[in-house]
Formats: structure tokens, C-alpha cells, sequence
């Protein structure tokens, strides 16, 4: 049955339609004609057979059938369609005649809506139907409604309960679950199940909890709201939440509860999920920086009230970045996962926190606090809620140290790693987790700085190195990671060709929006050790770049590359060099090494078998700084060097003092002979460039050519200055060569 | 009961008799129904009274001779009303006591209340047919 809109909602005139059944055709004839008149649309049966057939045919809102016909009367016809599917809430009026009671009481037995005594009263027979028809609308919105309801309920995995109190006045004590709750409990429909059958399925230890709560629930009248677990029959666990408010009688008695039963399993999983998400980490899937920094709060507020003191050890892996780089990022979460689970294994960690408990007086339940956290990267912290003193706090960074010894397996190959331990105390150390964590974190520093592989405690004697100082060894500290150096490039040339013969790398940081100089930080990196791990990179990006050029513009000289003399006391320095340019595809000759006399000098015995074994593989060395130092003859003819370069403070005063350029020929001279090429570094001016000629000297570099200037410009430079010869330099040298080229043809030249 | 005893006659005068057998203000009400008589439906509804009348009466005569009154009850049951409907006031009343009687078994054998429901029956359609010549 599909009723036509109610012409009030939707503004339109609908006719209803209207079955008219009589079997007195003088009858039907004009009943149709007033309900016609009256707006209805009629279609007219004159017996019981024929109304059901056009039933099944057509679209009826209403049927209006006689009570007496022969054949199958008004009361089967209404009997047989209360029994068909989608015509059981049609509205029927059945007609009678003026004082047939009996008909009257038959037709409510068979069904019927209300009966009308035949009469010409038209209007009332009307404004009758206009009734029936309104309260069928209303029935069949409730019904939608109700349908909808069922459905979303089912959907949200929802059914309504009804529970009513035994000697509540409706008989002894009943339960009633709709067939949508019967299903939160994967009971079949329609299945009689008691509220004890219910309590049944809940696992022991909290039916007994759940037991109590009903009873506190039902002595106080108020509200259920709870979660429940619940085993199904077929085994499975879920969680159902019920909901319900007590009913009250007439008198203000509490006679049952009334409620909603909903399987919240999912939306429990999820939530648990989110939140462990929120709180873990989802590599290591320790606590991450939030829940640490959460659970480091409260276990200040426990030794605030107890007066204990806590302990945060700050563990940084050393030389991660190392290892990340050479065995790929998956090995390095592999050992990041492996490290995590030895930390953890190191205290009483605890992945759930006892947090009801925390504010109990005289309770221990802040140690639950105790855990290893992953701050991000290859930083962990340590929290232990209450130490002794700073020996307990050592004692478990040694046993951190000692954990990490053990070879870890990623990658397909073994590795050894080590770690740095920061540890600060509460209260001593700090009065905030902040505090704590940023001092932690300078101790860590401390022991890093002292070569790694140790721990410290904090001491305020740390902070007064001087903020700054901390916080730029910090910074660099992750500008390796966070790719903020740079090379610059100084081209070398051959002042006689003026051709470009290789290049210096320079190296620069970009720190947010500045360029910081090499004079700020590389002491500093010399003195943490971290001049290691940057020069190491800087192999790496000189051989990537000589690559690069290469491809764009044949680039086939060398790119070199400075280097402090203990990265050549290390015995892996080749193997190194051998790996950066592997993994580019260049030569070992793309890569020169510039090493400074002073530093050279100082430790020759132990550079001289890595300067050996570079030159066996191809790779040129370069003494910086020529003539600063106190070199040793005898050593500098048997060394294998290919290059000395001048230093610059006798180019800056060539011209000037005669004593400068005394010794600038001086060293020149004592290259030459010995075989080796010289360059001149710091070449700011043309005529510093034409006596270093006249001295003998053709290379050169200095601004006078190009400042140090990043990549992707020293190939816009050599397009723009060099190939198209525009350079003054490029006008003066050719004049030199000219001169020189007159000088040795003329007859009175000295050969 | 005015005219039980009337012969069967075409004169003007048992015409305009007839006529009057059928109340005026029910055919009146009838005609609302049609207010401009555009579809005829007093003719229309006169006609058909007419032939279920002849019809129903015949099964009447039938179910009387063969002493079917159950019969005799629905045949009066299904004439009240449209009787009513088309004026013919005392024919409906007699319909109805015959209804009733027919449903009380020691009533049955009311046969003068049979007999003024087939005269009248007669006087009832002599009457439609009246009104159908003249309209």
C-alpha cells in the first residue's frame, strides 16, 4: 500500500484512490458519483471476487466495501486481504445497514478500520474516508519510522531492551530484547532469552562487577550507562555497551529500566588503537615523546609528594646516520627496533600505566611509569621514577652501554654500534620535565663530544661552555641528517691556457636562512669530532657532484676535497673513498685530497701508509698551506704527493715586500724541482696573478678568478666567463703568454 | 400503504399517482448529484433501479415459491437501500420488515407481508418508468 502524499505536506490535490465494492449497482452507481463530486477517484466492484482482483491490479488508498453481498462478502473480502502481504493495513470502511449491530461487530472481527451505516450522507461518508486515509498516513509514517529505526539500530549494531521489576504490578519480572539486540548477542531471532541467560555470557570476573553495578544502579533508580564484555556462544568476545533509565509508575515507584544494548567492539579497537597511536611509536612501538614527556610529568608529582628523586637518561645511538646511509633505511629500522628492545630490557618498563592509582598516598604505583621512550630518530629516553641517587641512575646506563655491545645483524651483515648516555636528576638537575630533558640531552652531548660511547651525569659546569657553543654543537650535530651542508666550489686554473684544471670543495652549512662561513664551525667540529662524519659526507657529495658535471659538461678533473689529518690516521679512509666513488660511477682520480702541512707534519708517521695506498688507487694528495709549516726535505722527496699549493699569505704580499717574493720563488722553485705542480691559492688581483707567472707558477686560484660558488653556478661561470674568454684576467694572461713566447725568441733570452 | 389496492393503469391519473410514489426531495438529492445533468446520472441511476428491480423481484418470486428465506432476506436487504436511494420511501420500509421477518424463523410465513412487497414492488416501478418517460 502505497498511500498518495498528504496534499497538507506537500501543497498538491491528490485524489485518494478509492475501491468502491457493493453488489446493489443503483448503490455503487452513486456512491461513486458523491465521492467523485468530492474529489476521491473511484473504481467501482460489484462483488467481493472482483474487488480482490483489482486490487492486485491497481493502487488503492482506501476501500469502501459493502458487508452483505452474495457470493464472497464484504466481511471475507476484508478477512482474506488482512492475510495478504502489503494489504494488511489498507483501510477498509465497511458499509451496513443503519441498526445492523451484528454486521458492525463482525466487521471489526474481520478487520476493518470503522464502519459507515449506509445513508445519502455523503459529506459524512467523506470527510469519514479523509479520516481513515490520515490515520493510514500516520500509521504508515510511524512504521517507516519504525523500520528506519530498527535499521539504523542494526546498522550501529544496536538493540532496545525492556526490563521490568518483579511486583512491579505487571506480573512477575520480565525482560524483552528486540530482534536488533538479540543480534548485538548473536542470538537468533525471536530466540526467549532472560536477563540472568544474558549476565551468563558475561566472563566471571566482571559479572561480578557488572552484578554490583546493577544493584547500585537499581537501589538508586538512576541511570545504567556501562561496558560490558560479553563471550558469544560461538565463542567470540565482544564489548556491548547498555544504556538505560528507570521507568516509573503512577505512584513514582520504580518499576524497570528501559535501554539500548549496542556491540561497541569496534569503535573500543579503534579507540584503542588511536590512542596508542597518540602515545607509541609505531617503529620501536615504545612510548613516544608525548606519553614520555605525559608519564615523566606525573612521576615528578609523585617525588614532589613523596620526596624521591627521578632520573631521565638521554641514549643516543652514535654514528646512526653512519649506518643508515651505508646499509639502507630499513636496515636502520631494523636496528632501531632491535636497540629499542635492549633499552627496554635494561628497566622495569611498563607499557600500561596504573593511572586510577597515581594519586593514591603511600602508593608505589608511579613506578608503573618506568619505561624506555623513542624521542625520534635514534634518540631515546630513559624514566626512571624513582632512584636512590645518581649510582642507580649510572648503574642503568652502564647496563644500556653493555646492552648495545653485542653485535646487532641488519642488513645481512653485522653491526657494532655503540651509545652515548646523558643523565639528569630530579630535583638536582631541573624541576621541570623540560629542564631535564634539555639537560639530559647536554650531558649526552658531553659524552659524545668525549669521543661517545660512555655516559655522564649532568653538571651545571657543562651549561657554562656557553649556550650558544651548545646549542651550535647541537644543531650541528643533526645537519648531516637534516641535509643542511652544502659544497662550494672554487674552480683552479691553468692561467696559461686559461682553462679550469679542477676544483676545491668548500664546505658551507645552511643554517635556516643563513650561510654559515667554515671559520664558525669547523674548529668546533674538530673539537667534538664531528669533522669525521662531515668530512666523510664531504667525500661522498664531491664524488656525487664530479658525477653530475661530468654528465652535463664532461667534467674530468678533480674535485678536492679537504681533510683533517686523523681521518687519514683511520685505516678505513680508502675503503671509504672507494665506496663514495663506486657509488657514483667515477674514477679514484675525480677525488683529491688536500691535507695542510701543519697536519702532515705532525703526525707523519702514521699518515704516511693511507697517503701510499691513495696514491697506489689513483687518489692525487695536495699539501695546503705550502710553506707555513716546518716541512722536512728529506721526508717531502719521498712522500707520494702530487701538488703543493701556495699559501696565500705569500701571495697577498707578492709585489710588495721583496722578502715575499723571495720565498714564494724559494718554494716554487724547490716544487718544481722535486717534480711536483704548484698552485697558488688567494690570487685577488692581476698583478699578483703576473709575477706568480713570471715566478713560474700557472695555476692558480683565488677571487681574482671566482669566489667558492655553489654547483649549478660554476657551470654558468664557465659558460659565461671562461669558454667565451671575456674575463680581464682571460686579456691579461694571453698578453703574459705572448710576452713569455717573445722573451724566449729573442736572442739575448736566457734558456 | 395508500395505494395497495390500485389496479395497474395507464391513465393520466394513476400516471401522476405513480410519480408521486417516488419521493421528490430523494430524487432532488439524487439530482445534486449531477448539478448541471451533464452525465445524466438521475436517468442513469432510474434505469438500473429499474432492471435490478425486475430482477431482484423475479429471484423474490422464486425463493418465495421454493421457501428460500434467506433468499427472500437478501433480496429485501439489497432493495432497501437503493430503493431509499431513489425516493421509493415505503417500498424501502416494507423491505425492511421483510428483512427483518425473514431473519426470525416463526415470522416466516408472513405472506401478507409478501404480498404487499410484490404490489408495491409493481407500484415502484410503474413509477420509475413514469419518471424515466417524462424526464
Amino acid at each position: 500500500m502505497q498511500l498518495n502524499a498528504d496534499p497538507a505536506v506537500t501543497g498538491l490535490e491528490v485524489r485518494p484512490r478509492v475501491l468502491l465494492v457493493d453488489d446493489d449497482q443503483v448503490n455503487l452507481m452513486l456512491t461513486a458519483a458523491a465521492l467523485r463530486e468530492r474529489g476521491f477517484e473511484v473504481v467501482e466492484a460489484d462483488s467481493g471476487d472482483r474487488a480482490l482482483e483489482l486490487l492486485e491490479q491497481r493502487p488503492t488508498d482506501v476501500l469502501v466495501l459493502d458487508a452483505v453481498m452474495p457470493g464472497r462478502d464484504g466481511f471475507e473480502v476484508c478477512r482474506t486481504l488482512r492475510a495478504t502481504e502489503g494489504l494488511e493495513h489498507l483501510p477498509v470502511l465497511m458499509l451496513t445497514g443503519l441498526d445492523d449491530n451484528e454486521s458492525i461487530n463482525r466487521a471489526f472481527e474481520a478487520g476493518a478500520s470503522d464502519f459507515f451505516a449506509k445513508s445519502q450522507q455523503w459529506s459524512l461518508l467523506a470527510g469519514r474516508l479523509h479520516y481513515l486515509l490520515r490515520a493510514a498516513r500516520t500509521r504508515q509514517e510511524l512504521e517507516r519510522s519504525k523500520a528506519k529505526l530498527a535499521r539504523a539500530q542494526d546498522l550501529a549494531r544496536m538493540g532496545s531492551f525492556d526490563w521490568r521489576r518483579q511486583g512491579s504490578g505487571t506480573g512477575p519480572g520480565s525482560f524483552a530484547l528486540s530482534p536488533e539486540g538479540l543480534r548485538v548477542f548473536g542470538l537468533p531471532n525471536a530466540t526467549l532469552v532472560s536477563l540472568r541467560q544474558l549476565l551468563r555470557m558475561v566472563p566471571g570476573a566482571e559479572r561480578h562487577g557488572l552484578m554490583r553495578i546493577l544493584r547500585d544502579v537499581m537501589n538508586t533508580a538512576s541511570v545504567l550507562t556501562t561496558d560490558v564484555p560479553v563471550t558469544l556462544r560461538d565463542g567470540r568476545s565482544r564489548i556491548v555497551h547498555a544504556e538505560a533509565e528507570p521507568e516509573y509508575n503512577e505512584h513514582g515507584q520504580c518499576v524497570g529500566y528501559a535501554g539500548i544494548v549496542q556491540d561497541v567492539t569496534d569503535r573500543r579497537i579503534a579507540e584503542d588503537r588511536i590512542r596508542h597511536l597518540a602515545n607509541f611509536d609505531a617503529l620501536t612501538g615504545l612510548p613516544n615523546r608525548r606519553q614520555l614527556i605525559w608519564r615523566a610529568e606525573r612521576a615528578l608529582d609523585a617525588a614532589r609528594r613523596i620526596g624521591h628523586q627521578v632520573a631521565l637518561l638521554m641514549i643516543d645511538v652514535d654514528r646512526f646516520k653512519v649506518i643508515n646511509d651505508t646499509l639502507g633505511h630499513a636496515a636502520g629500522d631494523d636496528l632501531l627496533v632491535e636497540v629499542a628492545r635492549r633499552l627496554r630490557s635494561c628497566v622495569r618498563h611498563s607499557d600500561q600505566v596504573m593511572e586510577g592509582a597515581l594519586e593514591s598516598i603511600g602508593s608505589r604505583s608511579h613506578r608503573t611509569l618506568e619505561a624506555v621512550g623513542r624521542l625520534g630518530g635514534d634518540e631515546f629516553v630513559a624514566l626512571l621514577p624513582e632512584v636512590g641517587g645518581e649510582e642507580d641512575a649510572e648503574r642503568v646506563a652502564g647496563r644500556m652501554l653493555e646492552s648495545m655491545r653485542d653485535p646487532i645483524f641488519v642488513g645481512g651483515q653485522e653491526c657494532f654500534v655503540t651509545g652515548s648516555v646523558g643523565i639528569a636528576l630530579f630535583p638536582r638537575d631541573g624541576a621541570s620535565v623540560a629542564d631535564l630533558l634539555r639537560n639530559s640531552d647536554v650531558a649526552m652531548y658531553s659524552v659524545k663530544s668525549a669521543g661517545r660511547n660512555a655516559l655522564a651525569l649532568y653538571t651545571p659546569h657543562l651549561s657554562g661552555r656557553g649556550r650558544e657553543k651548545l646549542e651550535l654543537e647541537s644543531a650541528l650535530h643533526k645537519a648531516i641528517e637534516r641535509n643542511e651542508l652544502v659544497l662550494h666550489y672554487q674552480p683552479k686554473i691553468d692561467v696559461r691556457s686559461a682553462r679550469m684544471v679542477g676544483v676545491e670543495a668548500l664546505m658551507r652549512w645552511q643554517r635556516g636562512g643563513t650561510l654559515v662561513p667554515p671559520g664558525d664551525f669547523i674548529p668546533l667540529a674538530e673539537e667534538t669530532g664531528l669533522i669525521i662524519p662531515l668530512s666523510e659526507w664531504a667525500l661522498r657529495e664531491a664524488a656525487r657532484q664530479a658525477k653530475v658535471w661530468s654528465l652535463s659538461f664532461g667534467f674530468a678533473d678533480s674535485v678536492a676535497v679537504n681533510l683533517p689529518n686523523r681521518l687519514f690516521e683511520r685505516s678505513d679512509l680508502v675503503e671509504h673513498i672507494h665506496q663514495a666513488v663506486s657509488t657514483y660511477g667515477v674514477p679514484h682520480r675525480s677525488i683529491q685530497l688536500e691535507i695542510t702541512e701543519t697536519g702532515l707534519m705532525r703526525d707523519l708517521q702514521n699518515v704516511i701508509p693511507s697517503l701510499h695506498r691513495l696514491n697506489e688507487i689513483g687518489v692525487e694528495i695536495s699539501i695546503d698551506d705550502f710553506g707555513t709549516g716546518y716541512s722536512s726535505l728529506a721526508y717531502l722527496t719521498t712522500l707520494p704527493i702530487s701538488e703543493v699549493k701556495i699559501d696565500r699569505s705569500f701571495v697577498r704580499d707578492l709585489g710588495i715586500t721583496p722578502q715575499s717574493s723571495a720565498v714564494g720563488t724559494a718554494n716554487i722553485a724547490l716544487a718544481r724541482s722535486l717534480g711536483l705542480r704548484v698552485i697558488a691559492e688567494g690570487v685577488e688581483n692581476l698583478r699578483q696573478m703576473e709575477v706568480l707567472h713570471r715566478l713560474g707558477c700557472g695555476v692558480m686560484q683565488g677571487f681574482l678568478f671566482s669566489r667558492p660558488i655553489p654547483p649549478d653556478d660554476l657551470e654558468t661561470w664557465l659558460k659565461t666567463t671562461v669558454l667565451p674568454r671575456r674575463a680581464p684576467w682571460i686579456g691579461q694572461a694571453n698578453a703574459l703568454e705572448v710576452s713569455e713566447n717573445q722573451r724566449r725568441l729573442s736572442p739575448g733570452a736566457v734558456a | 400503504m395508500k395505494s395497495h389496492a390500485m389496479p395497474a393503469t395507464h391513465d393520466i391519473d394513476a400516471v401522476a399517482l405513480d410519480r408521486a410514489t417516488l419521493d421528490e426531495a430523494a430524487l432532488a438529492r439524487l439530482s445534486e448529484l449531477d448539478p448541471t445533468g451533464a452525465t445524466g446520472l438521475v436517468g442513469r441511476v432510474l434505469k438500473t433501479y429499474a432492471l435490478s428491480l425486475e430482477r431482484l423481484v423475479d429471484d423474490f418470486s422464486r425463493a418465495r415459491a421454493d421457501g428460500r428465506h434467506d433468499v427472500l432476506r437478501r433480496v429485501a436487504h439489497t432493495l432497501k437501500s437503493s430503493s431509499s436511494s431513489v425516493g421509493a420511501a415505503e417500498f424501502a420500509a416494507l423491505c425492511v420488515q421483510v428483512e427483518a421477518a425473514m431473519g426470525v424463523p416463526e415470522n416466516a410465513e408472513s405472506s401478507a407481508l409478501l404480498d404487499a412487497l410484490m404490489i408495491e414492488s409493481q407500484r415502484v416501478a410503474r413509477a420509475v418508468q413514469a419518471r424515466l418517460a417524462t424526464d
